[in-house]
């Protein structure tokens, strides 16, 4: 990798991290949905500023590249924080499903109860 | 000694399948601190906690869907807010904490014009004093809240919190899902109200199993420690 491409990816990768970082500190993220992207972050910028830890990674892996290396690693980083993103949204379907139920619960109990006072 | 009298206080217990321990709880409650209401969250447990609650016919708010810890921490925030509480203080509902230094806790927030206290097995080292692993992630966050503070807080994960309606507003609008402790209590720090802690001795759980396991403790604290790092950067 040239020093060139090394410079970049980190500049852009420390920039991403603070964007991170402050959008929490404003209460726009929530810390505990973010704590992967800000691990893949800081895992990118590892194998950024030690690229022979890539090349054992790439020789494992049989890729010629320690380029290619980096590419494959944030492709696979980002497929893993889609997937994290599917399971909550997930989560979030079965949750916002027990609330309605549960106010369809309320109300008719309401009416109920009105309807016999009345 | 009770100049706590007129104040109206109430005791959140939030439940999360606490079916076996709340009712010996609640009755700890009524016996060693007659003065206090108390409400039960029950955060959608699994077992039969909001049957037993209902029996023995013990408040209780029942969340319709699981908000963790925190949630239903807040819940209880929230309606003691709203009752006109003045004084709220957090309890476990698994049989842990013992309610005869609710008093305590109450008469020195009164006195000291405290915001929030804190009941501390680390002041007097009596009782269960937490297993080997926990002691350590409770040693950093003492030395992170001293560090980044300045004000020592020898057991910042207590879940044995006592505060007034100030911080009672703070919480009502913000408060973190998962592993609250440390994190609302550098809050505070930094916002410059004052949090003291008295000793209290804690048992070891009557039953249950503690919110945090053993594997996610590194989650926990990697979790917790970049949650007090951005609070000092607010």
């Amino acid at each position: 990798m040239t020093l060139q491409a090394k410079v970049i990816i980190i500049v852009f990768l420390l920039f991403v991290l603070a964007v991170i970082v402050n959008m929490i500190r404003q209460r726009r993220l929530e810390l505990k949905y973010v704590l992967l992207w800000m691990g893949c972050d800081i895992a990118l910028i590892i194998l950024t500023c030690f690229p022979d830890l890539m090349n054992v990674l790439a020789r494992i892996l049989g890729i010629q590249s320690p380029m290619n290396m980096i590419f494959f690693l944030g492709f696979l980083f980002s497929l893993i924080i889609i997937f994290s993103l599917t399971v909550t949204i997930s989560h979030f379907t079965a949750m916002v499903r027990k609330m309605a139920q549960e106010i369809a619960l309320l109300s008719d109990e309401l009416k109920e109860k009105t309807k016999k006072e009345e | 000694m009770d100049n706590t009298g007129k104040r109206k206080k109430l005791v959140i217990i939030p439940a999360f399948n606490e079916a076996e321990s709340i009712v010996e709880t609640v009755r700890d409650i009524r016996e060693n601190a007659p003065d206090f209401d108390f409400v039960v969250i029950n955060d959608c447990s699994k077992d039969r906690t909001l049957e037993v609650c209902k029996k023995e016919d013990i408040k209780v708010l029942n969340l319709p869907i699981n908000l963790g810890i925190g949630g239903a921490v807040q819940t209880g925030y929230v309606y003691a807010f709203h009752q006109g509480y003045d004084i709220v203080v957090q309890f476990d509902g698994d049989g842990q904490h013992d309610a005869r230094y609710l008093e305590v806790m109450a008469d020195s927030l009164v006195k000291e014009q405290a915001d929030m206290v804190i009941g501390s097995r680390f002041i007097e080292k009596q009782g269960f004093q937490s297993s080997g692993v926990r002691r350590i992630g409770i040693r950093i966050f003492s030395f992170l809240s001293q560090a980044l503070f300045g004000v020592r807080i020898t057991d910042a994960t207590s879940g044995m919190r006592m505060c007034n309606r100030r911080v009672m507003e703070l919480f009502i609008r913000d408060y973190p899902r998962d592993y609250p402790e440390p994190e609302t209590v550098c809050r505070l720090l930094r916002k410059k109200y004052k949090v003291i802690e008295v000793p209290v001795e804690m048992k070891e759980r009557l039953a249950g199993v503690s919110s945090i396991s053993f594997n996610r403790s590194v989650y926990y604290m990697i979790k917790v420690t970049l949650a007090i790092l951005i609070e000092r950067l607010r």
